[in-house]
């Protein structure tokens, strides 16, 4: 065996471990049988078809080799014959930083291909925490998770900001609805619905918090905003950090409680909604009794139950549709959103692969924020570029802010020309001639495109 | 990453935004407008630019796009033609602040 000496990170890293292993991650790291399937899923592989370093199998076996060396007995007796390898150098460290926070964006693609049940993200995930664990991360993690942290939201939004930029947006409403009834509730009480939203909505583009509002006012909805815990994203999806990831989720959780609304409604954000709804009762250890949901199947909703009427004959252009991976893989939302926008447009083109099937926007899992995989990930992105390109569509619609942000510089870098936006954005002129109809007694308002040029 | 237009050449991270705010000039501003689908710098867009500096050199941080509307009196709308890439892609990156930090 080696004499090399073992650096404290790497030994913290390695008992970290131990605490991390369960079923289903334990099961993913003994079950690999090297079919290379999954070099067939993944849109780095795709993209870099020479580069064997990028096959999931590949990355994962950076994980299983010191799995094998300290907790697989195969690994311990027969170390040499079952490739166990343990870590001991922070250059080690920092090389695993770079493929699990680099070369993957935990989309799942080859997870629900591996034929053997291989979930390689999971554990690309728990390798991402125990990083963290030891501080070894992306720069832009370290900060985002700070502010979620400390400040309570993402982007370290202050609690006055936040009442001023909701009531900037009631005033908005108002003014171009023409109707003094059309306001944002903050902490009303007992409301059938409490929306909670991305931070990147209230800092740069609060466009979504009018529209999302001009859509539960037209419905007529009993609804309200909180003024905490409205933060529904979370960067302990992202970081692998389940303690932030249950202090976030936790946040949202307990204020809707407090106000005793009868729903949490989540607005279009694909790792906010899986972390929210799916993982965050797990993170936080708490029983959530209040129901959760997308706003794309409350919008769904109304236009089913006729709360809002659309006529989907104003819009002319033609568009697409594209998954985010946590909503349609790790949720199983990807009808809701198809049918949603098959009622506000007449040419619809579908993407292929599509649903649970569709490729990352290549900018998941937290990818946004790391500068320094940005010209890899764009490079990688040319799968996603050609499948985009292949529709033909003028517009590229999702479920998801970060996919919005991932496509939107795919799109740039590879001069695709096509615009992205998100199935909420509505505006009210109806005669900018883009947008989707959407008509109420005497009164009509436009669901338009994003103005992503 | 070097950053070349015409005679101006800076330093910038891999997703554009400038290392070194303090290499900013009018010049500077209009090399990377060039990339952010903005041809001309009008006064309007000078107005917005200035502010984000102003804020940016107090504070460290870019400010909420609630303050930037408020200051500058633009409504939401004003902004986004001005910057068709936004206020934290486009107007920031401009100004010659870092990239915002989150979901952007």
């Amino acid at each position: 065996m080696t004499n090399k000496k073992r650096s404290h990170q790497a030994e913290v890293l390695i008992e970290g471990m131990a605490e991390k292993l369960n079923r289903q991650i334990v099961g993913s790291l003994v079950a690999c049988v090297h079919c290379g399937n999954c070099t067939r899923s993944c849109h780095y592989v795709l993209t870099n078809p020479d580069d064997p370093t990028f096959a999931p199998a590949y990355k994962a076996d950076r994980i299983r080799k010191i799995f094998k060396r300290h907790f697989d007995w195969t690994g311990r007796v027969f170390p040499w014959w079952v490739g166990a390898k343990s870590i001991f150098t922070v250059e080690e460290l920092e090389e695993l930083k770079d493929i699990v926070f680099g070369k993957c964006t935990n989309c799942r693609r080859c997870s629900i291909n591996c034929p053997m049940g291989v979930d390689y993200a999971t554990f690309n995930r728990m390798m991402r925490g125990l990083l963290v664990s030891v501080g070894i991360m992306p720069e832009g993690v370290a900060v985002v998770s700070k502010d979620q942290w400390e400040i309570g939201n993402q982007m370290g939004v202050l609690p006055e900001d936040y009442i001023d930029t909701i009531e900037w947006m009631s005033e908005e409403m108002q003014s171009e609805l023409d109707d003094p009834t059309a306001v944002i509730p903050i902490d009303k009480m007992d409301a059938d619905i409490v929306y909670t939203i991305n931070p990147r909505e209230v800092k740069y583009d609060p466009r979504t918090i009018s529209d999302a509002g001009k859509i539960f006012h037209l419905a007529g909805e009993n609804w309200t905003m909180p003024s905490e815990g409205w933060d529904m994203t979370n960067f302990g999806l992202f970081s692998g950090d389940d303690a932030l990831g249950g202090a976030v989720a936790g946040r949202v959780y307990e204020k809707a409680k407090e106000l005793r609304a009868k729903k949490i409604v989540i607005s279009e954000c694909g790792h906010g909604y899986r972390s929210t709804r799916c993982e965050g009762p797990n993170w936080a250890g708490m029983d959530v009794e209040i129901p959760m949901e997308s706003s794309v199947i409350t919008m769904l909703r109304y236009v089913r139950e006729g709360r809002i009427k659309v006529d989907k004959t104003r819009n002319t252009k033609s568009y697409t549709f594209h998954d985010s991976c946590n909503n349609a893989r790790s949720c199983g939302l990807f009808e809701e959103p198809r049918e949603l926008l098959n009622l506000v447009v007449t040419d619809f083109r579908e993407m292929y692969p599509n649903r649970s099937e569709n490729y990352c926007c290549t900018g998941g899992g937290g990818a946004m924020s790391m500068s320094e995989y940005t010209p890899l990930r764009l490079k990688s992105a040319k799968i996603k570029a050609d499948q985009l390109r292949e529709t033909g569509a003028e517009v590229v619609v999702t479920s998801c802010h970060n996919c919005v942000d991932g496509l939107t510089d795919l799109i740039k870098h590879y001069k695709l020309g096509m615009e992205v936006t998100q199935l909420v954005n509505m505006e009210s002129e109806v005669n900018k001639g883009s947008g989707f109809n959407v008509s109420i007694p005497r009164r009509s308002i436009a669901l338009s495109s994003n103005d992503f040029k | 990453m070097i950053f070349e237009w015409e005679d101006i050449k800076i330093e910038v991270d891999e997703d554009g935004f400038m290392q070194e705010p303090d290499q900013w000039n009018e010049r500077v501003a209009l090399a990377l407008a060039s990339t952010e689908g903005v041809s001309e710098l009008t006064d309007e867009h000078w107005k917005l630019v200035n502010y984000l500096r102003e804020y940016y050199q107090k504070f460290g941080i870019a400010p909420m796009i609630r303050k930037l509307c408020k200051e500058t009196g633009f409504p939401l709308k004003k902004v986004y033609e001005l910057f068709p890439s936004g206020p934290a892609k486009g107007a920031c990156k401009v100004a010659g602040l870092a990239k915002p930090t989150g979901c952007v």
